[in-house]
């Protein structure tokens, strides 16, 4: 599958960030992980992920502890629409309605298996356009 | 407390039931719209909630979409605002003891008026639990928006009038 994923996590999510990417690799998706190699905070991981996909496109995910810090961060990229995410109706909903083009998972909130769901809806759920295109150009107007 | 509340049309019903519940707490309320179900769009409600907090004419903002996540996502663009998407007390009571998080977005399409009030009681009761390293956390987060754009009132002027003129059009 052509379709960029980048992930990345601060040092309290690396154990969750392994398996999600574990996991994405055996449904067949390629990832880049952009903290393999380095004991990041949320900032530092957060930006590294909004600003590859800023770049490349494609879609992100982030993980910390509870998601929210990473979930402040990525939303203060002009360009970026960030969804903090627990549950599977919330990971369809935004991707179809918000063009959501990166997620939180909080690693100390979810459990694997729900994570999993998340991420499958993430990368699977299509952008819906249409009426919802108005709000997408209000959020982008702000920063 | 002063509280600054916002949803758009999908939940009012539930933003107007957490006034009374915050009025009845003894909290003072801005509600900055939607007042209605009339179809309208949610970065509207959320920058107006947390520009009230920015400016400091509310303490906190609390607001509410389909998911939480769209109008989260507005009012965490805003300068000087730290909005968490929460549907758990304990997520809450982190965003606030950790992030020191001045506004919180719950779905009113995923939370039951059960867990909003809980969250809302746990949320409003904790207090920023300040470390050196939450500090420059929250400093990097704050230094991230430099523009206010709480002046400008027709910020969303050109989307509205596109709006109306039928360019949001959904495929049938």
């Amino acid at each position: 599958m052509t379709k960029k994923i980048f992930i990345g996590s601060d040092v309290d999510g690396l154990e969750f960030k392994n398996h999600i990417k574990a996991f994405l690799y055996q449904k067949g998706y390629s990832v880049n992980d952009l903290t393999e190699n380095i004991k990041a905070d949320f900032v530092t991981s957060s930006n590294l992920v909004a600003k590859a996909v800023l770049k490349h496109g494609g879609q992100g995910i982030l993980i910390d502890e509870y998601g929210m810090g990473s979930f402040m961060v990525a939303n203060r990229h002009k360009g970026i629409i960030c969804a903090a995410l627990s549950d599977e109706h919330s990971a369809r909903m935004t991707r179809e309605h918000n063009n959501t083009s990166i997620i939180t998972l909080g690693s100390g909130v979810v459990g694997k298996r729900i994570a999993e769901q998340i991420v499958m809806r993430f990368v699977t759920s299509d952008y819906a356009g249409g009426r919802h295109q108005i709000r997408i150009d209000m959020l982008n107007k702000l920063c | 407390m002063i509280i600054s509340i916002g949803c758009d049309h999908i939940v009012t019903e539930i933003k107007d039931h957490v006034k009374q519940y915050l009025i009845d707490l003894g909290h003072s309320v801005i509600d900055v719209g939607t007042y209605d179900k009339i179809r309208t769009h949610y970065p509207i409600y959320g920058k107006l909630a947390a520009e009230r907090v920015a400016t400091k004419e509310a303490d906190v903002g609390i607001i509410f979409c389909g998911t939480a996540i769209g109008i989260t996502v507005a009012a965490s663009k805003i300068k000087g605002v730290r909005a968490a998407v929460v549907k758990d007390v304990q997520t809450a009571k982190y965003a606030k003891k950790t992030l020191n998080a001045n506004v919180i977005g719950m779905g009113g399409r995923v939370c039951g008026i059960g867990l909003i009030e809980h969250i809302i009681d746990e949320f409003l009761n904790a207090h920023y639990q300040e470390t050196e390293e939450n500090k420059k956390l929250i400093q990097q987060i704050d230094e991230m928006v430099k523009e206010d754009y709480s002046q400008d009132k027709g910020f969303f002027d050109e989307y509205l009038a596109r709006w109306e003129q039928g360019d949001y059009k959904d495929e049938s």
